[in-house]
């Protein structure tokens, strides 16, 4: 796999502009984080996930219950 | 080198020659993220109409050890209470059940959906991953699970691998996970579309355990998309095969022109109508397309996501989740907003027809059914101040469904063939460092 | 004044930033609760000290008086009391660190360029310019500094904890009790607590994955200092020279960590601290232990 092609490639798909390391400071508080909240949302895919058809989606599927 | 002490002291001193008397008050530093943090939650989960209550207790431990290595755990314990709608539909008339264990009966009065025996059950689960660098921009994960039912057991591992671009401002990941499940019901495991037979009857009843595999894999992307803005775009696919039946559902045999259900006689105790065992599919493929972005508006950050799903089974489903986040005084407050729509299974059926060809899989289960869901709720978090935070909270669920028209079938029009399922949640959590 | 001579104030939630650049780093100075007029003094009065240091003793400018004391060619030059203390400072390194440490060897850079390359000088070559190093080959006698001809002196070592001590002194002495932080290009000071009690929260970048800090490390008060490759190094034969060359050998200290950061009171003493424990090599975190400090190594 080439490198820099597919860093292009990337870029493009996302069209936005790159973040420098010093200007992540936004980026780094802990509400900012995609994964701030774990045990949120580990209650609520296993609520879900024996009430819905559905599941999963942020991560695997879950589920491992008899609940559904 | 000289001994420490001497060394500690020229230095200190030499320091202070420097910089002169205006020297600076004691150092205060302290590590935001090293060794171990725990999160904790107490849950409460209670449907209306004393259907199912649930309390439940989780504990995450996450252990840093630097250079991107990382340990976490997390232990949970549940014990539920009361009774789904076993899918059987309502009628004008007291209905009475054999009871899962095939023992004892219980009754369901008129008018009433029915719903499964009340049961108790206990649920304990045990989840625990290691993620750390492979190479320079790889990070390799691994974990593995482990939960425990008075009728059910689940073992699953996973293995993920992620890759960053751009200054660490791309992520590509790729994941596999694989669970197998043994399910071993009261009373044994039902033939599927078996009829409900009398207490002691257990010939309809197989022994042992069935069991259900799992395959799920995940490719995910995160991207940064400028200083404020953060999006992850998932896609998942999963294939279930072995016995995706729930033993304890089932569906009532009705009269083609009244809709009621066929009356039967029980020999001593027993049902005194016709139901079925429920039948699904042994396999099941989904794919499902998720996005998620976070948004920072200064100090209230927004999060919203959105899932698409879709399967074999007929059923597509549409999620929107949308949460704001708003500093108050020492902590923030959290409002949610969560709409869930899904479509039937093809194989749904609010109840059989007696006379017609028996289906090669029916399902009168709700979850299978075509419903709208929306979750409306409120988090209140604290951070105290050395660092620990601890939050609250309350969500109020509402599902509605319907059942398509041309299912209805005579005075099956006049009942409620889909109780609209309302619960509400009540979540306490801590988090700390000690 | 030309454009690297100016600062930019702005505001970021609930601290103004200012942003300016010295001594051939990016600068910054994060002021809590304070009215804008407060703000802009603080931000002129660090990146005036910040510009007056640079253009005293960096080494590149022609009126800097480590300039005049490298062109002096054996003659003595006469310095002033800051100068003095920090030549007496780096004295006191070099003999902490049996040599180790030397603001003489500035001229071992004529045969290392930490590029990223793969430039490693010869044996001869270092010697060659090793004749011309060694604190013990010079004559200073407080105030009176006399190099041998073919020396050099290079501040560089201590010049910018300093300049981070030095501004953060003058921020005080301007407007007492403020909390400010003081970031010239990974040192940090700060002096006072925020008022509602919350730390300012420094990134240590990691050396692996450019752009994500390894570590965040709350400070309240006090100071951190970073030493590290992650950008300046040498890559040959599988392995990474990093850019802290011993005086006595003229090479590259072997098997030092990539990073080592310290927390201490004050800006000098983290960065000393750093430097005198990456000099160490393999032995770097004995002497972070002994010193009973706050560190973190990479």
């Amino acid at each position: 796999m080439k490198k820099i092609p597919l860093c292009l490639v990337l870029l493009g798909l996302a069209g936005c502009a790159q973040v420098q390391p010093w200007e992540r400071d936004v980026l780094a508080r802990p509400e900012m984080s995609l994964d701030n909240a774990p045990l949120d949302a580990a209650i609520d895919d296993h609520i879900y996930f024996s009430k819905e058809a559905s599941s999963g989606g942020r991560g695997f599927g879950g589920g491992g219950c008899g609940c559904n | 080198m000289k001994d420490n002490d001497s060394f500690n002291a020229t230095l200190a001193a030499a320091t202070c020659a420097l910089l002169g008397s205006a020297v600076a008050a004691p150092v205060a530093a302290q590590d935001a993220g090293s060794d171990w943090s725990f999160d904790s939650a107490l849950l409460y989960y209670g449907e209306s109409d004393g259907r199912v209550t649930d309390f439940s207790a989780a504990v995450s431990a996450l252990r840093d050890l630097g250079d991107e290595r990382k340990f976490s755990a997390t232990v949970t314990a549940d014990t539920l209470t009361g009774a789904s709608a076993s899918g059987a539909i309502a009628l004008d008339r007291p209905q009475t059940f054999t009871s899962p264990s095939g023992r004892a009966v219980y009754t369901t009065p008129a008018g009433a959906v029915p719903l499964d025996d009340t049961f108790h059950d206990a649920r304990f689960a045990l989840n625990a991953s290691w993620t750390q660098p492979l190479a320079r921009l790889y990070t390799v994960s691994a974990g593995v699970g482990f939960s425990t039912e008075y009728d059910y057991t689940h073992i699953g591992a996973n293995l993920s691998l992620a890759r960053d671009f751009n200054k660490r401002n791309t992520t590509v990941n790729a994941g596999v996970a694989w669970s197998q499940d043994d399910v071993k019901p009261v009373g044994g495991l039902p033939i599927p579309l078996s009829q409900m037979l009398d207490v002691d009857n257990n010939s309809n009843k197989l022994g042992g355990s069935e069991s259900k595999d799992v395959l799920d894999l995940l490719l995910g992307f995160t991207q940064v998309l400028n200083r404020t803005t953060v999006l992850r775009v998932n896609y998942s696919y999963s294939d279930s095969s072995g016995y995706l039946n729930d033993p304890y559902k089932l569906l009532s045999v009705v009269d083609p022109l009244t809709g009621d259900t066929l009356a039967r006689v029980p020999i001593g105790q027993g049902p005194n109508g016709v139901y079925l065992f429920e039948s699904r599919p042994d396999a099941r493929t989904k794919q499902s397309l998720y996005a998620e972005v976070k948004h920072s508006f200064g100090d209230p950050v927004m999060y919203f996501s959105y899932r698409y799903m879709t399967d074999d089974w007929g059923i597509d489903s549409h999620t929107g989740e949308v949460r704001l986040r708003w500093p108050l005084g020492e902590g923030y407050i959290e409002p949610q907003l969560r709409y869930y729509k899904q479509s039937a299974a093809d194989f749904y059926r609010a109840s059989l027809v007696s006379g017609s060809a028996l289906p090669r899989y029916a399902s009168a289960d709700f979850r299978l059914g075509d419903f709208d869901a929306t979750t409306v709720g409120i988090k209140y978090g604290h951070g105290t101040p050395n660092g620990n935070e601890w939050s609250i909270r309350a969500e109020y669920y509402q599902q509605t469904g319907s059942v398509p028209s041309e299912q209805i079938i005579g005075n099956q029009a006049n009942r409620a063939l889909y109780p609209d399922l309302s619960a509400v949640i009540v979540q306490f959590g801590y988090r700390f460092r000690p | 004044m030309n454009a690297s001579c100016a600062a930019t104030l702005t505001r970021d939630a609930d601290h103004w930033v200012g942003r300016f650049v010295a001594m051939a780093s990016p600068c910054e100075v994060l002021i809590d609760h304070a009215p804008a007029s407060v703000a802009q003094q603080v931000l002129d009065a660090v990146a005036a000290e910040a510009w007056r240091i640079e253009r005293k003793f960096s080494r590149y400018r022609a009126d800097s008086v480590v300039h005049q004391i490298n062109i002096s060619t054996g003659a003595p030059i006469t310095v002033d009391e800051e100068c003095a203390n920090l030549l007496d400072f780096a004295a006191t390194l070099t003999r902490l660190s049996d040599g180790a440490f030397d603001i003489t060897s500035g001229v071992l850079r004529k045969a290392w360029t930490f590029d990223g390359g793969d430039g490693v000088p010869s044996q001869e070559q270092i010697d060659a310019l090793l004749g011309a190093v060694g604190w013990h080959k010079v004559d200073w006698r407080r105030p009176v500094l006399k190099l041998q001809a073919g020396m050099q002196i290079d501040l560089g070592g201590i010049g910018k904890e300093y300049a981070v001590d030095a501004a953060a002194s003058r921020v005080e002495a301007i407007a007492p009790g403020l909390s400010c932080l003081i970031n010239f290009g990974g040192d940090v000071a700060v002096r006072n607590t925020r008022q509602d009690g919350q730390s300012w929260r420094v990134g240590i970048e990691s050396c692996d994955r450019a752009g994500t800090p390894m570590r965040i490390v709350q400070l309240a008060r006090g100071a951190l200092a970073t030493s590290g490759d992650s950008r300046r190094f040498v890559f040959r034969g599988g392995h990474r020279y990093s850019h802290i060359l011993d005086a006595r050998t003229g090479w590259p200290v072997r098997k030092a960590p990539h990073s080592i950061t310290v927390a201490a009171d004050t800006c000098t003493q983290a960065g000393t601290l750093t430097t005198l424990a990456m000099l160490q090599g393999e032995n770097a975190e004995p002497l972070l232990q002994a010193s009973g400090m706050q560190y973190w190594l990479q």
